[in-house]
């Protein structure tokens, strides 16, 4: 198969799981905080074990450049969530807001994608199997961040099949980064530990910004540690496989 | 290990650094009465990453040898946490507290907790040196940093109650004695038994992982604004992955 094929193909799977997160919803609709509690420290966990399988993954690759670019990845999500105005905003509000506040959940939900979409398109250069086991824990891990995301937007006065829509829709930019990241980094290999430096950074950043300090608020802080230390070693355990 | 010194006696020596830097925790008391609770946040953030960053290492290093032994050795580390915890459930007398009146039995209840408190930090040193002395220095220095703010958590319960910095220092120090006492038994199972090395690293970064996510990282949001926790556990996360990459 083309192999630019084969990224978007993996790209579009991991978007789509995010709508699979607002199933729950179907039963209720405004969920416990606990819930969202445990989405978020799931897809704390998920993400932590993706940007260190990541981080781990191409040995031979000079380590001033990962560096570099992990800092500039660092950044780049902490200057794009300021001028977001994300930065400190509680992303998992359940009571009727202003429109402009569901607006922005969805603004940092897409940044998040576009994190996720380079990760996605720098492990499918550093070979196919990584590429897809990063596409499918990313997909794993949009599941919890639907969740909680399919919430705020229900709790906005949504339909469910109208969040579950907007939720799959605000994670499809990730097929495009993920695809032009491959393509980049395939017409110039020098910028390989770029993007793969790029996505730890970003991925861990999102992590420490927006996951783990909401889950801390919504359920209590063994229970947060619990679930992200399962996913995290979920995903230890089946990377490389 | 390194020409010319026992390597039982270096792993030793590391373990002592790490609780001698506990001590540390004591030195913003000679200038200040009492910290200030963002400083102190700011602090835990920064032990967070490099810990993280140092729990990354331990992964990797035990995936080499064993990818499924070092995730079962990480879920021992995280039920030992979670049933020392349940243990001692309320059974925890402060460092004030002995500080105030030395009741022998109280002094005794008191090493007991610690030496269980510090019993998988003690273990990780060890597990580490296990893993060659390169690994073994990360992990002490992530764990060192780890204590100076628990250190700092000490001294700021006993200055108050009019306890000396000197006395302070010396209370952080002992809180931590027994990850030497620790880390020397675990390097030596791991050096004379290598199967239980990607167990012994597992259970090394499951118990820190889950540390850090249980205390650490809900201590530094809530007396600190996310924002700059966010930052500075990320910056330093991720400089303490790319040092062990570059070593």
């Amino acid at each position: 198969m083309n192999p630019t094929l084969t990224v978007l193909i993996y790209s579009s799977v991991a978007a789509v799981t995010g709508g699979i997160g607002s199933l729950p919803l179907a039963f209720r609709s405004s969920p416990p905080t606990r819930w969202l509690g445990w989405a978020n420290a799931l897809a704390a966990g998920t993400m932590l074990g993706v940007a260190y399988v990541l981080s781990a993954s191409e040995p031979g690759a000079r380590a001033w450049e990962l560096a570099a670019g992990s800092i500039v990845g660092v950044l780049f999500v902490h200057g794009v969530q300021r001028a977001a105005g994300t930065l400190s905003l509680d992303l998992n509000r359940l009571e009727q807001e202003e429109a402009v506040y569901g607006y922005k959940v969805l603004l940092a939900t897409a940044l998040h994608a576009a994190s996720e979409g380079v990760a996605i398109g720098a492990a499918m250069l550093v070979n196919l199997p990584l590429g897809i086991f990063m596409a499918l824990a990313i997909a794993l891990h949009n599941i919890p961040e639907g969740l909680a995301l399919a919430a705020v937007l229900r709790a906005q006065g949504l339909t469910l099949g109208h969040a579950a829509s907007l939720t799959v829709a605000a994670n499809l930019n990730q097929v495009l980064f993920a695809v032009v990241t491959f393509a980049l980094a395939q017409a110039a290999p020098g910028l390989l530990p770029w993007a793969l430096g790029v996505a730890v950074g970003s991925l861990v950043q999102i992590v420490m910004t927006d996951l783990f300090s909401h889950a801390y608020r919504q359920d209590g802080h063994t229970s947060v540690a619990l679930a992200a230390v399962s996913a995290l070693g979920m995903v230890v355990l089946l990377s490389g496989g | 290990m390194t020409d010319g010194m026992n390597p039982s006696l270096l792993v030793f020596l590391y373990g002592l650094a790490t609780a001698l830097a506990t001590g540390l925790g004591a030195i913003p008391f000679l200038w200040m009465r009492s910290v200030e609770r963002r400083g102190a946040a700011l602090a835990n953030a920064v032990a967070a990453g490099l810990m993280l960053g140092a729990c990354f290492g331990l992964v990797s290093e035990g995936s080499g040898y064993g990818r499924w032994q070092t995730v079962a050795g990480g879920l021992l580390g995280v039920l030992f946490i979670l049933a020392t915890q349940r243990i001692l459930a309320g059974r925890e007398p402060s460092v004030a507290d002995v500080a105030d009146e030395a009741g022998a039995r109280k002094v005794l209840l008191m090493i007991v907790v610690m030496t269980v408190h510090s019993f998988a930090e003690g273990v990780a040193v060890g597990a580490a040196f296990g893993g060659g002395v390169a690994l073994g220095g990360i992990i002490t220095v992530a764990i060192a940093v780890h204590n100076i703010p628990e250190g700092l958590a000490i001294s700021a319960v006993m200055r108050p109650r009019g306890a000396s910095v000197a006395s302070c220092a010396l209370w952080s120090v002992v809180s931590s004695l027994p990850q030497p006492v620790m880390a020397v038994p675990a390097y030596l199972f791991v050096e004379s038994f290598r199967p239980a090395l990607p167990w012994a690293l597992g259970f090394a970064a499951g118990a820190m992982f889950f540390m850090v996510f249980q205390e650490l990282l809900p201590d530094a949001y809530e007396d600190a604004p996310r924002p700059q926790v966010g930052l500075v556990t990320s910056l330093t996360l991720v400089a303490m992955v790319l040092f062990q990459r570059s070593l």
